[in-house]
């Protein structure tokens, strides 16, 4: 079946992609559209115009002061593939990799990725640790969204109505002298590729020489409205090292910080034990390298 | 990443195409996608079809509000059960399913209204808004709960639509020392064809009407559309289309979409394409069956099968449909190939308000099979013998030829050969001799299926067992052959070429099958239990034989030899005794054309007569028997659950192999799709409602999930269709699922019994064994207290 799309827009350049949204309700912008085409064939989004972003210069990924800047119609596969983004923020390149069929990352966008806002988002708990900043654009100018703040619940951010995701700042790590950095992306799901995430762990640990971490930073997929950090676990973790006990306490204190449901891909209690054996696994292979 | 064992295989000249590797005749349009399906075909004034079917699985039809659908710009008919010309009845042996519900839906997806518009989307839309007001019955979901006395009707006669048994000795004084009990639930697959369900209904007037369907059994269309157009069978033809996939999901309910559309075509006066939107597809398709299986089995101190008890309920849904086959084959296949003295088998088909069970690859016994090879690992276990030696002790051989129906299997019977090769290509004594990893979570394990598959129709439906078929020697010396057996992208053609080309002594290339189409060859039943070569062929070669009688007499005059000593090979006719003295058979064929001899022969096939008691189940069920051994090994992620098969070998009776590219390709197809059966594709309902019906939540192998594959191919002169050929499109499912858990519990150490093994269901039997358990006691001692919000 076609979708009910009546026109589509295809703006030279932002501004005029801002001035299209702000004047037109029926308007919704559209990238990769592996999620978008999806709802509007089943009827759950009811939109007759799309604008489309590809003309607009939006798919770069540039080195900037203290970090890294991602166009928001950057493809997955670019992201999986850039060296900026492997040897910087390899949890990204990771969970960008593992997005769909290769098909799929030809087509999806970082941008769309977010804006969908699904709890399984894979970019999201990559970005989360990264402590990204995203930018939106309108008519009335430009603001700065941390992606800590911007996923509001399943489907919904804080993306207010004609606003559009133009990019992704992603500041570099900071690694103490004598300190190693280790990142990680993993998901568990029923096969081996093209999963959607029962649940996904992004983590990255700044490990003292003497074994203990100086800093841990966590976030998960799929075990709550929205793709999470986990603060309570790694407070559990902060200027320990990642023996036994500390990593019992961390992942007890995890599950104070999700969430999950019982739902058509994985009951509740299975995504519980899942983040743990991901979050343990995670902080021995931290011990490890 | 599939291994093969190719060979050698470069063929005397002379010997002919039979068990070769030459390129089949549909691969190169398919794989350039100029093959036309039916969603590819389209004609002038073609109206789009759709249907309203019911959102709950049980409920009283109170009314039909058909306005607004009928207001849809674009509709130019919404029609209900009062508008078939014919009867109301789509069912394909009992009469309890109606085309279009009057009174009573019995599942979710229950047709309610047809409609036809110009444009696929005002079709579906107009579908969407006819209004039924539905007064909600009760329903019942569970097979098992369905058969107690106070549950609620699905159909006024009670939930229970038979029972079949097989009593052979008396297990109650088997003597047995050991004695085993288990409870499986196997759960049911869908077919994941990649083209769904269409058609294409042509009308002409009022008098006749074409349907070109995707289909594994055109026979069965024709009748259905004569039936509720209440036409002749005559003035119904039914072409198959190129057909994307069927693994039995094409047998039986193509009958009903395109019913659909010869209503809407005959109402119309319009040409109506009906192709099923997957999500629907999914929902109302028929279903490998769900079973719940029962087992008590005993054995001897000397580790030797004494006795074998099985209670089985399948789950039909709420119609028939051909249920009560596959019943009929899983209870006689319920034991596999094992020497069992006393034997009681029953298997009761139940009616419920859940998903349709139909046709699916293996046909009731992957089910059976699975719970009977998980019994003889536990029985193994118990009597303290590994599960090759056990098997050992108590397959079928030459001189323990009885199978659970008492029928003695023909000679050579190959269930030990087939372990024993299986044993040998897997390293079964290597990987068990070396010490097992056992740091960090991953488990290896490795473990057994075997299959006993009868092959054709089961006693049962013997009166279908036969097939016809035409062949024409054109005057250029290449030859037409038509079957009534469908080629669905099992290898059909191919094969059906090659016999022809070896009975016929020409190059496979100068043989052109076309697809079935109900005006040319007679009714041959429909393309299942794994008959499409063994049916077809036996016509093929009955038809060859009979153009002999027209051909050789012109040979022996040009070759100045007798009609006896013509032999067709290499692409000649020859003296058999003389092979240098020969003529090109274009050339012959060239000559009985200037002559005007009839050079078209038919050619009929039926299976022979057989003894089977129906109340005892015992007797002959089948004809003759493939075995089949399947053995896996896996890497077991024990935390996370996550199961991968990292290789399955595969030995296969198979009589004698007709093209070797495709009996390769279906085992490599039947172990995937047995290994996505076994380990992630889950049906997952709500009170009758398919939760999952798209490939992305309804998980089925990709390529990265393929096991490797090591296929070993036992040949004999034993009892056989075509040249000695056996069927192998399901033997090649039916053991790998079986096999694959017999590794995971291998693997763990311990027994699960509920199929398929998805990483929930893994960590789920492994309880108190996974080191993380007390994350799930801790969320249950907390209960709900923390906000949950609703998921993607």
């Amino acid at each position: 079946m076609d979708v009910p799309i009546q026109q589509v827009i295809r703006p030279a350049t932002i501004a005029e992609a801002t001035a299209l949204l702000a004047t037109r309700p029926d308007a919704r912008p559209i990238a990769g559209g592996t999620d978008l085409m999806v709802q509007l064939r089943d009827g759950r989004k009811h939109i007759s115009c799309l604008v489309d972003l590809d003309g607009l210069g939006m798919a770069e990924i540039r080195r900037v002061d203290e970090g890294v800047e991602i166009g928001a119609s950057t493809r997955m596969h670019s992201i999986a593939a850039a060296s900026e983004i492997r040897s910087n923020f390899p949890a990204l390149a990771a969970a960008a990799g593992t997005i769909g069929a290769w098909p799929i990352q030809c087509r999806a966008t970082l941008g769309g990725n977010l804006v969908n806002a699904s709890p399984a988002a894979d970019t999201a708990p990559a970005l989360l640790i990264a402590g990204a900043v995203l930018t939106a654009v309108s008519t009335a100018g430009t603001r700065p969204l941390p992606v800590a703040g911007f996923f509001v619940g399943p489907g919904r951010t804080v993306l207010m109505p004609g606003e559009l995701l133009v990019s992704v700042f992603l500041p570099l790590a900071q690694v103490p002298p004598g300190c190693r950095l280790v990142e990680r992306f993993v998901k568990a799901g029923p096969r081996r590729e093209q999963v959607i995430a029962v649940v996904s762990l992004a983590g990255r640990a700044v490990v003292r020489a003497d074994g203990t971490f100086e800093e841990v930073r966590l976030a998960l997929g799929s075990v709550a409205p929205t793709p999470v950090r986990a603060r309570r676990a790694e407070a559990a973790l902060m200027g320990r090292r990642p023996n036994q006990e500390t990593r019992r306490g961390a992942v007890q204190a995890l599950q104070h910080d999700i969430a999950p449901i019982d739902d058509v891909r994985a009951p509740a209690s299975y995504r519980r034990i899942a983040a743990a054996v991901l979050l343990d696994r995670f902080l021995l292979e931290a011990a490890r390298v | 990443m599939l291994r093969r064992e190719r060979a050698h295989v470069e063929e005397a000249p002379g010997r002919g195409p039979l068990g070769g590797h030459h390129e089949r005749p549909d691969a190169r349009a398919k794989v350039s996608g100029s093959t036309r399906y039916v969603a590819d075909l389209a004609l002038p004034g073609m109206l789009h079809a759709a249907v309203a079917v019911a959102p709950v699985a049980s409920a009283r039809v109170s009314g039909l509000d058909l306005a607004s659908a009928r207001a849809v710009d674009g509709v130019e008919a919404v029609l209900t059960a009062a508008d078939i010309p014919g009867r109301n009845l789509v069912g394909v042996i009992f009469e309890d399913q109606p085309l279009l519900a009057r009174e009573k839906v019995r599942m979710v997806g229950e047709r309610l209204a047809l409609v036809a518009a110009r444009t696929p989307e005002a079709a579906w839309a107009a579908a969407h808004l006819v209004h039924a007001d539905l007064e909600p019955l009760p329903a019942v979901h569970d097979p098992v709960q369905a058969l107690e006395p106070d549950a609620p009707r699905v159909h006024d006669a009670g939930n229970l639509i038979r029972t079949f048994r097989v009593v052979r000795g008396d297990t109650a004084r088997a003597r047995a020392s050991v004695v085993v009990e288990a409870e499986y639930r196997v759960g049911g697959q869908e077919h994941a064809y990649l083209e769904p369900q269409g058609c294409l209904a042509i009308p002409e007037g009022r008098q006749r009407i074409t349907i070109v369907a995707s289909c594994q059994c055109p026979f069965y269309v024709q009748h259905a559309v004569a039936r509720v157009l209440g036409l002749p069978l005559a003035a119904v033809r039914v072409e198959q289309a190129p057909t994307g996939g069927g693994f039995g999901g094409k047998e039986d309910y193509p009958s009903e979409p395109a019913a659909c559309a010869a209503v809407l075509a005959f109402a119309t006066a319009r040409p109506v394409r009906f192709v099923l939107p997957r999500e629907l597809d999914m929902q109302v398709s028929s279903k490998r069956h769900a079973m719940v299986i029962r087992h008590r089995w005993g054995a001897d101190r000397s580790g030797h099968l004494r006795f074998a008890e099985v209670e089985t309920v399948l789950d039909a849904g709420a119609y028939i449909g051909i249920s009560t086959v596959v019943a009929e084959r899983a209870n006689v296949s319920s034991i596999g190939p094992y020497h069992v003295p006393a034997v009681r088998v029953s298997t009761r088909v139940a009616y419920t308000n859940n998903l349709f069970g139909g046709a699916f690859r293996g046909f009731g016994t992957p089910q059976v099979t699975w719970a009977a090879e998980a019994t003889m690992d536990r029985l193994a276990r118990a009597c303290s013998l590994d599960p090759l030696e056990f098997r050992r002790r108590n397959l079928l051989d030459d001189r323990r030829r009885r199978l659970c129906t008492g029928q003695s299997l023909r000679r050579p019977v190959l269930a030990r050969e087939c372990l024993e090769r299986a044993v040998a290509l897997a390293g079964w004594d290597e990987f068990h001799a070396r010490p097992r990893r056992q740091e960090g979570p991953m488990r290896e394990g490795m473990g057994i299926g075997l299959a006993l598959y009868g092959c054709n129709l089961h006693h049962g439906g013997q009166h279908l067992d036969r097939s016809s078929a035409v062949v024409i020697l054109q005057p250029d010396g290449s030859v037409v052959v038509r079957v009534g057996l469908t080629e669905m992208g099992q290898g059909n053609l191919a094969a059906c070429q090659t016999i022809a080309a070896q009975a016929l002594g020409v190059e496979p290339a100068h043989v052109q099958v076309w697809q079935p189409d109900t005006t040319t060859v007679g009714d041959s039943g429909p393309t299942v239990a794994s008959r499409g070569a063994h049916a077809s062929g036996m016509a093929i070669l009955n038809a060859v034989d009979r153009l002999r009688k027209k051909l050789d007499p012109v040979a022996a005059e040009l070759l100045e030899c007798g009609e006896r000593d013509v032999e067709l090979a290499g692409g000649f006719a020859r003296v058999r005794t003389d092979p240098d003295h020969r003529v090109p058979i274009a050339r012959l064929a060239g000559e009985m054309a200037s002559r005007r001899i009839e050079g078209i022969s038919t050619g009929w096939y039926r299976s022979r007569k057989r003894r089977f008691d129906p109340v005892t189940g015992l007797g002959d069920p089948y004809e003759f028997y493939a075995v089949a051994c399947h053995i896996a090994r896996v890497v077991v992620d024990a935390e996370l659950g996550l199961v991968r098969v990292t290789e399955v070998s595969a030995a296969h009776d198979v009589g004698k192999v007709i093209h070797r590219d495709v009996l390769e390709g279906q085992i490599q197809g039947g172990i995937v799709q047995g290994t996505g059966w076994g380990t992630s594709e889950e049906l997952k309902l709500d009170r009758g409602r398919l939760c999952n019906p798209s490939f992305t939540d309804y998980i089925i192998p990709t390529a990265a999930d393929v096991p490797s594959i090591r296929i070993a191919v036992v040949e004999s002169e034993g009892p056989g269709g075509p040249f000695g050929a056996k069927g192998i499109g399901e033997p090649s499912l039916i053991p790998t699922a079986a096999a694959v858990r017999n590794a995971v519990v291998e693997a763990l150490g311990l027994e699960i019994d509920r199929l398929p093994l998805t990483p929930p269901t893994i960590v789920e039997a492994l309880g108190n064994r996974h080191p993380f358990a007390w994350v799930a006691e801790e969320e249950r001692v907390r209960g709900r207290s923390e906000e949950v919000a609703a998921g993607r």
